[in-house]
């Protein structure tokens, strides 16, 4: 019995430098650990790309690690494992604003500086928010692009998510007052909830084609409005007759841009979002950003604009028949 | 026209005195199922059979439950409308499924495609209306409703009845998941979301008494119409769409006091 307790604790005492070993790299170069609220959704391997590019750039190390399953719980134990490693940054995605903040604020105890990038922490759990734009910005480029297609004139409908959703009525805000300001030519006709579901969107469209015969164009603001309206555009024989602009991933939409349904899907530039968060972080630990900063260099993206404690990625990114192609999420 | 095929399930578990809130889920459930197996290859007659038939085991499951563990109808179907929803949530993340060429209007050109969806419904109504009036399975699903303990001394057997409406009620939101999805090339894993509310509401402004017993399919049909068209008529008359579920709710509220009035004269 004695000995076996013996090898046991021998064991243990053997096994602790292991533990400690990876403290000691040299400071000189950064390790910096994104978080993803998925690590096998490809919207966060695309972020995960543009963070490689940036950790390269730098000559920083990435660790890339998140749950399967968006797991709340998943994230906080990779982050509490990044504590004991030592790491000098973490930039997080947050599944659970809550749940995730205090481990962040333990990190930031433990002298590591955090960024959060495409879903925010608690403010005091992190220096910087990376956003990946603003509703202004969502919402000028969104009219911008219908207005493009239509020639600035004519009846334009929306298509929501929900009447309640406070993001969405805030980008549609920003669709009214961009339209009253640069496009008085044209008339928004009416603006219908979809709740979310790519059906109801079908048939909201639907409805709104045979009720506005002179209907120009829709907007979805919401991503399964994107493709239901689609579909109802390609079913009444209105492609392209009545263009569509909307906010939706690339994969979702490919299909129908490319039959030239949908003419436009706009969402942030998703490899840059994981660019500028890496890029962020790095500057963040080497004091180039700090709180009270408006503004710092981003590598190959230049001078980025800091308001308050966001970072702003700036305009969308339009997909389009031409590009939308080299984009798998 | 998926919507009546589900509301033909729910009148008669309504007819049957009984409630089944998780049709919206088992429907979501039985789309991605028939979606997922749609995409993964095999031929289209494979995933209506799989749909349909995990339909038919998720009614089973609640039958058992209600018919012969005696739970009430609302609690385990709230609990199975729970299960299967967050099942699917963690199964598919919420992205929208991308189904192969030839799922759409079955492979065949829209406007045949569409036709048949419409005929399936309709034969399936009329089909379902005869056989509530004149097949003895029929008539049994009104007499457990009227009176459970009747029916049993009549001969009866309320538990094999009611169990089997369950399992018919889960084919049916099957069937109508697959008519829902050859309409689109994409599915979406909360497709279902809210079939409860449009067929249960279908079928109270149809005249099915929600205490069991009586009611007809020919009135569900009236009532989906109605209700269906609320929103349209919306978009027509250029009215703000607030409108639409308050408009709906009323119409219901109405029906249910209509159905509360006319019961309470016959009690006189």
């Amino acid at each position: 019995m004695k000995r076996k307790s013996f090898i046991v604790s021998l064991l243990i005492l053997a096994a602790l430098p292991l533990a400690s070993c990876k403290k000691s790299e040299p400071k000189g170069n950064l390790t910096i650990a994104l978080l993803p609220k998925s690590k096998g959704n490809q919207y966060f391997v695309t972020c995960e790309k543009g963070a490689r590019a940036a950790a390269a750039e730098l000559g920083a190390e990435l660790l890339f690690d998140g749950p399967i399953n968006s797991d709340p719980a998943k994230q906080n134990e990779i982050v509490e494992n990044w504590i004991t490693d030592g790491v000098d940054v973490i930039v997080a995605a947050c599944e659970n604003k809550d749940s995730i903040s205090t481990a962040l604020r333990k990190a930031q105890e433990a002298g590591i500086k955090v960024v959060t990038y495409d879903a925010d922490a608690q403010p005091d759990a992190r220096s910087f928010f990376v956003n990946q734009a603003t509703a202004q910005g969502i919402g000028e480029q969104l009219i911008d692009t219908a207005a493009a297609l239509t020639g600035g004139e004519g009846e334009f409908a929306i298509i929501t998510g929900t009447l309640t959703a406070a993001n969405l009525n805030e980008w549609i805000k920003f669709i009214k007052v961009r339209q009253a300001e640069k496009y008085p030519n044209m008339k928004l006709v009416d603006t219908k909830p979809c709740d979310d579901q790519k059906d109801k969107a079908q048939q909201e469209a639907t409805n709104l084609l045979s009720a506005h015969p002179n209907l120009k164009a829709i907007i979805g603001v919401c991503s399964p409005s994107v493709p239901g309206a689609a579909e109802a555009i390609k079913q009444a024989g209105k492609a392209g007759a009545v263009k569509l602009v909307g906010l939706g991933l690339p994969s979702e939409n490919s299909a129908y841009v490319k039959e030239g349904v949908t003419q436009a899907v706009i969402l942030w530039n998703v490899e840059e979002l994981g660019y500028l968060s890496v890029m962020a972080g790095a500057a963040l630990a080497k004091g180039e950003l700090a709180p009270g900063a408006t503004e710092f260099t981003a590598g190959k993206l230049g001078k980025m604009k800091v308001e308050g404690d966001n970072v702003i990625l700036g305009r969308p990114f339009v997909f389009t028949k031409e590009n939308i192609d080299q984009f798998d999420f | 026209m998926p919507a009546l095929v589900a509301a033909i399930g729910i009148a008669l578990i309504i007819i049957s005195r009984q409630i089944d809130i998780s049709i919206g889920s088992q429907f979501s459930m039985c789309a991605i199922i028939a979606g997922v197996t749609a995409a993964s290859g095999l031929p289209l007659g494979v995933s209506i059979i799989a749909a349909i038939g995990a339909g038919a085991m998720m009614g089973a499951l609640n039958g058992v439950l209600v018919a012969y563990l005696k739970l009430p109808s609302i609690v385990v179907t709230l609990a199975t409308m729970v299960t299967w929803q967050e099942a699917l949530r963690l199964w598919q993340q919420g992205r929208l499924l991308s189904l192969p060429d030839g799922i759409q209007w079955f492979g065949l050109s829209q406007p045949v495609g569409q036709t048949v969806v419409i005929s399936i419904a309709f034969i399936l109504l009329i089909g379902a209306a005869l056989a509530m009036k004149h097949l003895s399975a029929g008539r049994f699903i009104y007499a457990i409703g009227t009176d459970a303990e009747a029916a049993r001394l009549a001969g009866i057997d309320p538990k094999r009845t009611t169990f089997g409406v369950f399992v018919l009620m889960g084919a049916l939101a099957g069937l109508a998941a697959v008519l829902n999805l050859v309409q689109s090339p994409q599915v979406q894993p909360n497709c279902g979301d809210g079939l409860e509310l449009k067929t249960i509401a279908a079928a109270v402004v149809g005249g099915v008494a929600i205490s069991g017993g009586r009611g007809t399919l020919f009135g569900v049909l009236l009532g989906m119409l109605l209700l269906a068209n609320v929103n349209p008529a919306l978009t027509h008359f250029h009215q703000p769409p607030y409108w639409e579920k308050a408009i709906q709710g009323l119409v219901i509220l109405l029906a249910v006091l209509a159905d509360g009035l006319r019961s309470r004269k016959n009690q006189l």
